[in-house]
């Protein structure tokens, strides 16, 4: 009996079979990709406010510090969005017929509170806790970006659970003194890449009683 | 799918097997019986599924089914979260922290009493209630029905508006039309005006009260309970010949004589008492040798929770009772020679009762008592005529008794609530009343069926019904006033020793509601005023001086400081006690059943029938749910040849009322008990139809005790949702035990020892007498098998992450856990926990995530009762997460036991797996969505979706924020400088003060959770509370011989009966 094969079939077979493993790869990436993606994460994406706030004005601007109008950051889960009154503080000596400001103006004459549009929004069984963060020494630039660089505000990192596990696998690269949390300065570091630094984080994580053993990642720890 | 149940055994063979049984543990009849249904639910936790699946499946469809539903499941998580808004304040409430939960102290009333509490509220949201600690009717604690009320306060079903004749209307229209009517009224000095109230202990209550009836003189105030304390008051009154309140201090108390009294649940005091109570009795691992507890003798016409903490419990037909109070005070000599008691043979009236067992009751209760002394307490429930609670006053005098005191009244004004009612009634007849303003209770539905309530109503002109809810009263009148709930409105109140408590709201009104204070001020005339303004005038009115602190003061701390009445003891008492004795009718009604009445422990009167929470708590000892039953002894059902979810028709008082039976061990075989507040006919979609009415069966001259005319079994069946024999915990491949069961192989063959032995093996309940106990410490657990408990391929693995971690633990004591139920509403409103209905509890689909499981043991007419809270184990070795095919649930290294909702794919493994059956699945989307529900719902706990397995997480929102306040405190005080020894300390005292839901509500302190490992307490060394119960030689864990290494330990229960038999031998000396 002949083959039933031609040899040439031969090649054919390896080239698919190569082939299909690059084939299911390729597929793998372009899912990890979109995953990954700001069309997923919002990463980037500068969403539509009633109000064009720009922290880049507020912040590095006119030097307000994150906590005047963040004010239960070191204390809540929620570091807090300024109430109407807060904004009112100044825009009712300054700027006071500019029209981008109507809506706040509104809020205040109506006694309606202003809806934001949520820029960093985690899903509803992550429990994060800002109070937590800030007091062991992670600063707001490092989660945030460079505020102080942003006219509108967007979400500086995907969110996303890898990226969080990052700074709890391995938080001394990422944390730095108590005193420096709220530090907008744009050249300030927001990790510690060189080996000094690294070896400050060290210290720090040690003087802060930041746990190494591996509880930063139990499951409780965000999710209950 | 409900399960039918069925009896294979006469009452006698059940008898015998529970004898035979001897020291061991049964949770039902069924399981006695070991019916096929009872050892179907023993081999699979959900044995209905099976017959839930179509059939028709072959292998091959069921793996292309499953194959692309799990392809297709996976597409599910490809969902872009939503845009969503964020909205601030416009102007930030004062102390507000966004994030953080604010707290207010305030009052829960229950038939006028107060139970001091504090609320957590969210964001302005009122969310849990817990106890005050500052507040002595609670101490920190709080009862089932309290931690309820929570949801009532939400209910979608509550009354909202003003209406007239059915027509909407507003508020302002009543005001204009009540205006009119009371200057009518004015004219005529208030003639045909009635108001009627429940008891009214609010100080600015009844001065509003007092002020209308002072301009109006010929109008009245009635005030009626359906579950009152008329016979407390009129007792109170017979022995000490004016109204006086009476209240105990269990501290001082080592012999207590509890007379149809169930102090640990229905008395305002409740929550204080078991605290005291539970306080003397526990054994404390460090005191001194031979330990000492306190003993309680439990006479009692019905199954009670006080009742089954007994050590030595009678049970006897409730209206003999009378004749045992009478021979008792004969046995302490307080018939002066019997010539107090005239011509009355105390040997032959015990006869009467036909109960020899009341013999040894009476001889040891006597005999302790009088070695007792001061430290003795008799005390007599509400149930029992006034002359019964005379005597008992008369013997704590002769016995001097430190516990038992009295002060002036609490309420207001203290009635008859039955006589006031029948009064009114009457008038209401004869036309003498024209306009009747009805606040709160619901006498539509619970007044006495013989004063005919709805037929007076029709002869009334004008009726106005104050109510929360549009209710069976409601339908009887003319207007219907939306009630505000006491978290939404201000008002004061007092509680069982007097001490007054401001009640601020929580939140606004919800709906348009206002409160009786509100209402009362629009009846009085003059300008309308808020409820603040009201209570804030009155008090200012009371007090000179900086008005102002004090009123802060008294809001902050929930109760006015030294407001507590007086008190003295109960020493002077009327001779009249002794004649008044003589004169009851002391006979006994030959061959009679007697029909027992109780508030239902879970819906009380019937005002929390539409509480999704209560309805669906298991009720103690019942473990009922959504029902109420006619409670009958196995004696009585074998003379009736009826069983569970059979119907009977019980006629009394002329009335007949079909119920379905409930056969419940420890039931006197000559009483049927019936528990009332079931069939509304008007409340909500919760509440309306369940259960059945038996109002219609309750006179008013017999609330409580009343003789059954006739009782037989009728057609048909009514099938109840008891949760008794759910998730038991036992071996699940029974050897030897045939599926056919029948009388005869339990006769014939020894498979039932062998099943029994299997089932014994395991020894969840440990016990020991303290006389065993001071003999031997070990003697509880001696009966522990060992065997594996150390099992471990890492023999002192010195890399444990678990010795540097806090290791949290938690100690059950079942010496005081009387299974009241407080823990499990508590970890309900705590945890978002879901109601499912009773058709999913009939499918063991209950959500609880703590569940009392309640053991017998004995006698099957009076067994020994046992209740075992059980929460999840927290094993070190999990056996749910070696299944989990997903890792959704793993251990942390806190030796938690995590629940990653977001992981679960809903595959039940682990729910297959856990040995103690205390895992919950979503089997549906229990969660109620609906937007005031919404409210009440614990921001920092998931609300789990539809396919989600759950379980207890020892409160790990809890947990996680006391660990991060700590931790915050820490670097803070390190950076400013603290001195090292200040920070640890304040460290471990946040540590200290951390409870769990269940932990915190616990009236008896049984529950204790903290940190054993002592090398990371903040303070190195140091040993938990929780540490030192886990180190007592009573303390054992459950199914240990599995290797578990369960977290969550018990102290084994302690009892203290009296000495056998032998009345000569000298009684062990109390406390």
């Amino acid at each position: 009996m002949g083959q039933i094969f031609h040899s040439s079939i031969n090649t054919l077979a390896k080239a698919s079979i190569f082939g299909g493993v690059f084939l299911l790869g390729a597929i793998g990436w372009v899912g990890a990709q979109v995953q990954s993606s700001p069309w997923l994460t919002n990463q980037d994406v500068v969403v539509d406010q009633p109000v064009p706030f720009s922290h880049e004005h507020h912040v590095k601007g006119l030097g307000l510090d994150c906590r005047y109008c963040h004010t239960s950051v070191e204390d809540s889960s929620f570091a807090g969005i300024p109430p109407t009154k807060t904004c009112m503080t100044c825009h009712s000596k300054i700027w006071t017929d500019a029209p981008v400001l109507e809506p706040v103006r509104e809020s205040w004459r109506t006694q309606l509170p202003m809806e934001w549009t949520r820029v960093h929004n985690l899903p509803d069984f992550v429990y994060f806790d800002h109070s937590i963060h800030v007091n062991k020494g992670v600063g707001c630039t490092t989660c945030h970006g460079q505020v102080a660089e942003m006219p509108l505000m967007f979400q500086n990192a995907t969110l996303q659970m890898e990226w969080c596990l990052n700074c709890h696998r391995d938080p001394a690269e990422f944390v730095r003194p108590r005193a420096d949390v709220f530090v907008a300065d744009t050249n300030y570091p927001v990790q510690n890449t060189t080996p000094e630094l690294l070896a400050k984080g060290h210290q720090l994580v040690e003087l802060y009683h930041i746990p190494t053993d591996g509880r930063l990642t139990n499951c409780y720890t965000c999710h209950r | 799918m409900p399960m039918n149940q069925t009896n294979p055994l006469s009452v006698e063979q059940l008898a015998g097997l529970a004898r035979r049984r001897g020291r061991n543990y049964w949770k039902g009849l069924e399981e006695l019986a070991q019916t096929p249904e009872f050892q179907a639910r023993l081999a699979d936790e959900f044995p209905a599924s099976a017959s839930q699946w179509s059939g028709g499946f072959s292998r091959r469809r069921f793996l292309q089914v499953m194959g692309a539903s799990l392809a297709l499941g996976g597409l599910t998580g490809c969902v872009k979260s939503p845009q969503e808004k964020i909205v601030p304040y416009v102007q930030q409430p004062e102390l507000l922290t966004p994030g953080k939960p604010l707290y207010y102290s305030t009052a829960f009333v229950l038939g006028g009493f107060a139970r001091g509490i504090v609320v957590e509220q969210h964001e302005g949201r009122p969310t849990k209630i817990e106890g005050n600690p500052d507040h002595p009717a609670s101490l920190g604690h709080t009862d089932a029905i309290t931690q309820a009320s929570i949801l009532g306060l939400y209910d979608p079903d509550r009354s909202k508006v003003f209406s007239c004749e059915g027509d909407v209307t507003t508020w302002s229209r009543f005001a204009y039309v009540m205006a009119n009517e009371m200057q009518a009224k004015r004219n005529q000095k208030g003639k045909g005006l009635v108001l009627l109230t429940e008891t009214v202990t609010s100080p600015t209550l009844a001065a509003q009260i007092r002020s209308l009836l002072a301009e109006l003189p010929l109008a009245a105030w009635h005030q009626f309970d359906a579950v009152g304390r008329d016979n407390v008051r009129q007792g109170a009154k017979l022995a000490f010949g004016a109204q006086r309140n009476v209240l105990y201090d269990f501290s001082k108390a080592t012999v207590i004589v509890s007379l149809d009294s169930n102090f640990l649940i229905d008395d305002p005091g409740s929550v204080r008492y078991a605290k005291d109570f539970f306080g003397a009795r526990r054994v404390k691992p460090d005191a001194p040798t031979p330990h000492t507890m306190n003993r309680l003798y439990v006479a009692e016409g019905t199954p009670s929770t006080t009742g089954s903490m007994a050590d030595c419990r009678l049970p006897i037909s409730g209206p003999d009772i009378a004749k045992l109070a009478t021979v008792l005070a004969g046995h302490l000599g307080l018939d002066g020679g019997a010539s107090r008691f005239g011509d009355l043979d105390l040997k032959a009236t015990l006869e009467m009762t036909g109960n020899m067992d009341a013999t040894h009751w009476l001889d040891a209760a006597a005999r302790d008592l009088k070695a007792a002394g001061s430290g003795g307490l008799v005390l007599v429930g509400e149930s029992q005529p006034p002359e019964v609670h005379a005597l008992a006053h008369a013997i704590n005098a002769q016995l001097k008794s430190a516990a038992a005191m009295t002060s002036d009244p609490i309420e207001a004004e203290p009635v008859v609530g039955i006589d006031s009612l029948r009064d009114l009634v009457g008038k209401m007849h004869s036309g003498d009343v024209d306009m009747l303003v009805i606040f709160g209770g619901n006498p539509g539905y619970a007044a006495p069926s013989d004063l005919d309530f709805a037929g007076a109503m029709g002869k009334v002109r004008l009726r106005i019904r104050v109510g929360l809810y549009e209710d069976e009263t409601s339908q009887l009148c003319h207007w219907q006033v939306p009630q505000s709930h006491p978290l939404e409105a201000w008002s004061d109140t007092r509680a069982y020793d007097g001490t007054v408590t401001i009640v601020q709201p929580l939140i606004a009104p919800l709906y348009n509601s206002k409160s009786d204070h509100e209402i009362l001020s629009v009846l009085a005339g003059g300008p309308e005023k808020g409820g603040h303004e009201i209570v804030r005038t009155y008090w200012n009115g009371q007090h000179s001086g900086d008005f102002e602190t004090w009123w802060r003061t008294a809001l902050e701390k929930g109760l006015i400081a030294d407001s507590a009445l007086p008190t003295s003891p109960a020493a002077t008492i009327s001779a009249n006690v002794f004649r008044a004795m003589t004169q009851t009718t002391l006979a006994r009604q030959v061959a009679t059943l007697t029909l027992c009445f109780r508030p239902d422990p879970c819906v009380w009167d019937g005002q929390f029938a539409n509480n999704g929470w209560l309805q669906e708590l298991p009720k103690p000892l019942t473990k009922l749910t959504w029902d109420n039953a006619a409670m009958i002894s196995p004696t009585l059902a074998g003379k009736l040849g009826v069983w569970n979810n059979d119907l009977v028709a019980i006629t009394a008082a002329g009335k007949t009322v079909n119920l379905p039976v409930w056969v419940q061990p420890g039931q006197p075989s000559d009483t049927v008990t019936v528990h009332l507040g079931y069939g509304r006919r008007h409340t909500g979609s919760v509440g309306t139809g369940t259960g059945v009415d038996v109002y219609p069966l309750r006179s008013s001259s017999n609330p409580w005790y009343t003789r059954i005319e006739k009782i037989e079994k009728i057609d048909g069946t009514y099938t109840l949702a008891a949760t008794h024999t759910h998730q038991t915990m036992a071996d699940r491949s029974l050897p030897g035990v045939p599926a056919d069961i029948t009388p005869e192989v339990v006769k014939e063959s020894g498979a039932h020892e062998t099943a029994e032995k299997e089932l014994s093996n395991r020894n969840l309940i440990r016990t020991a007498t303290l006389d065993q106990f001071n003999a031997d410490p070990n003697s509880a657990i001696r009966s522990m098998d060992e065997k594996g408990v150390s099992l471990s391929l890492y023999p002192g693995d010195p890399n444990n992450v678990y010795d540097k971690n806090y290791k949290w633990a938690m100690s059950i004591d079942l010496t005081s856990c009387m299974g009241c139920n407080a823990c499990v509403v508590a970890c309900q409103s705590e945890n978002n926990i879901p109601v499912v209905g009773k058709e999913q509890v009939l499918a063991q689909r209950e959500m609880h995530w703590i569940r009392i499981d309640t053991y017998y043991t004995g006698e099957l007419d009076a067994p020994e009762t046992y209740h075992q809270p059980v929460p999840c184990m927290h094993c070190e070795n999990a056996p749910c997460e070696v299944v989990c095919p997903v890792a959704a649930t793993v251990h942390d290294n806190e030796g938690i036991n995590n629940m990653v909702y977001n992981r679960c794919v809903g595959t039940r493994y682990c729910q297959n797996n856990c040995p103690y059956k205390v895992r919950r699945f979503n089997f549906f989307n229990f969660a109620d969505a609906r937007p005031s529900i919404k409210m009440q719902k614990n921001p920092n706990v998931t609300v789990r979706s539809r396919g989600v397995m759950e379980k207890c997480t020892y409160c790990i929102q809890r947990i996680t924020s006391t660990r991060l306040e700590i931790e915050k405190t820490q670097v803070r005080l390190e950076a400013a400088g603290a001195p090292h020894n200040e920070v640890v300390k304040q460290m471990q005292d946040m540590l200290d003060s951390l409870q769990t839901a269940c932990q915190q509500a616990c009236p008896a302190e049984a529950i204790v959770f903290g940190n054993i490992n002592t090398a990371t307490q903040p303070m190195a060394g140091t040993k938990s509370h929780v540490l030192l119960l886990q180190n007592s030689p009573l303390n054992y864990g459950i199914l240990t011989d599995l290797n578990t290494k369960p977290r969550t330990t018990y102290m084994a229960r302690l009892r203290n009966p009296p000495p056998l038999g032998d009345a000569t031998t000298a009684p062990e000396k109390p406390a």
